[in-house]
């Protein structure tokens, strides 16, 4: 199983009960193909980088899942299909997940989205959150001590290179 | 050799990879405000030799911008009055 995430951008001038219907169809979709949807994140009204579709504002909707190539490939041709959806962008986030540790990660968001109200109330706490969030996953630690392992051999590497130049 | 010596402290400026400095700031194509700092004001890629980001670390925000180019994140080509 791999862990996937979708980012999408819907029409923006559409109403939040119509987003809604597309946020339905998703939800009921990725559980066919045995896969998990981890998390269905929305970023809300943004300005776009360049004009899609003539649209210069969009609603930006972060779909995070668990699955394999063939859920991929439907969820990609729904949104294809969907006129609702601007444009959309699939990324392979981990090709190796371990299905209680993201079942886990659920439960704990699950918490996390029933508590938070009194830490909202604390403007210094909102930052704090969110790298919680962003940090959630097991794979996340691994990746930073790799790179403290390079810095030394970098730096080194950088060092000889302006001897030479 | 006493040009030599000259040039070089003119030009040896050392340039620290800001991701190897810090490894509180990840790399991360949902992130476009970390990311523009490593782009022109056009929306352009700024280059290892200029902005100093070691081989590693210059990979991935490459291939972060261009992931958030993709998906309207960031410019492709910006005229100025974006910034």
């Amino acid at each position: 199983m791999r862990r996937y995430e979708t980012v999408f951008i819907m029409n923006p001038e559409l109403s939040e009960d119509q987003h809604q219907l597309l946020f339905e169809k998703l939800h009921s979709l990725v559980p066919k193909d045995q896969g998990i949807l981890a998390k269905l994140d929305e970023w809300g009204h943004k300005k776009l980088a360049y004009q899609v579709k003539k649209h210069t504002r969009g609603y930006y909707v972060l779909m995070d899942f668990c699955g394999d190539g063939d859920l991929v490939k439907e969820i990609e041709r729904n949104l294809r299909i969907d006129d609702r959806v601007l444009k959309f962008m699939t990324v392979l986030r981990d090709e190796a997940v371990d299905i209680e540790a993201v079942k886990a990660e659920i439960e704990a968001a699950k918490e996390q989205a029933t508590r938070p109200e009194p830490a909202e109330e604390a403007t210094g706490e909102g930052e704090e959150k969110s790298d919680a969030e962003s940090t959630g996953n097991q794979e996340a630690p691994a990746g930073e001590t790799e790179l403290t392992e390079n810095t030394p051999e970098t730096s080194e590497q950088e060092e000889q290179e302006d001897a030479t130049s | 050799m006493r040009r030599v010596k000259r040039k070089r402290r003119l030009f040896h400026r050392r340039k620290v990879c800001r991701f190897c400095a810090d490894t509180s700031v990840t790399i991360d194509y949902k992130d476009p405000r970390t990311l523009r700092f490593f782009t022109t004001e056009r929306g352009k890629i700024i280059p290892r030799r200029v902005s100093g980001n070691c081989a590693k670390h210059q990979r991935e925000l490459t291939r972060a911008i261009k992931r958030a180019r993709t998906i309207a994140l960031m410019p492709y080509a910006a005229t100025l009055s974006h910034y």
